[in-house]
């Protein structure tokens, strides 16, 4: 099983719907919702969210080596089954 | 009568004002949808926030305004993005994007991207508020 990596957002709706699609599925996956952070580690994982994705939004998501920027469903089921 | 430009304070553009000024009167700005009250200040005319609005109307009406000015549609996830803004507004003090970490100027909904056309390029704004 792929490793999956959730940076997501407390406010946002794509979000709820990555963490709605990999728990109906059964996918285990770890996420982050950054803005509730403590601001130095909130700093941190932006700026990493930032090198990874180009972008200061979410969700981002790493499913093994691929980054998925946004909430694209077709892309996450694509980079599961590689 | 005379045609003035006068600045939005939620977009941050000028815009020009051709309508026949009234203290008072609602103006929609043309380019972020936000509705605003002309004000006289010191002799001149200003454009303010309406503070005879909640939260929850001022959003409401400015996305709604958005949307028809430049043709877009909402769908479901109108109402948990309404919502989202307005946590944003009750935590950070104005309609910051709920899909943006920085809670500054230009990610006030509708933010920078979605004024310059991201919903044409993508067909949905970021958060997946505006459709084309
Ligand atoms: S991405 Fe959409 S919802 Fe988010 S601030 Fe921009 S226009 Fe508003
Ligand atoms: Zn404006």
């Amino acid at each position: 099983m792929k490793s999956v990596m959730l940076y997501a957002l407390s406010t946002c709706p794509f979000c709820k719907m990555a963490k709605r699609f990999f728990e109906s599925r059964n996918i285990p996956y770890n996420f982050v919702d950054v803005d509730l952070l403590p601001e130095e580690e909130k700093e941190k994982t932006v700026a990493e969210v930032q090198r990874i994705s180009g972008r200061r939004a979410f969700p981002v998501i790493v499913i093994g080596e691929e980054v998925i920027v946004g909430y694209d469903e077709l892309r996450i089921r694509e980079a599961l089954e590689k | 009568m005379t045609s003035e430009r006068m600045l939005c304070p939620v977009c941050q553009v000028a815009f020009l004002l051709k309508e026949e000024k009234v203290p008072g009167k609602r103006v929609v700005c043309p380019v972020c949808g936000a509705v605003l009250t002309l004000t006289e200040e010191n002799g001149s005319w200003v454009l303010r926030r309406p503070k005879d609005m909640s939260p929850e109307e001022e959003i409401r009406t400015r996305v709604e305004n958005f949307a028809r000015l430049r043709g877009y549609h909402f769908n479901e996830m109108k109402e948990p993005l309404i919502e989202a803004l307005l946590k944003k507004y009750e935590r950070y003090g104005d309609f910051y994007c709920p899909c943006k970490i920085d809670n500054i100027p230009e990610n006030v909904c509708p933010c920078l991207e979605t004024r310059q056309g991201s919903v044409e390029r993508n067909g949905r704004c970021h958060c997946g508020l505006f459709w084309k």
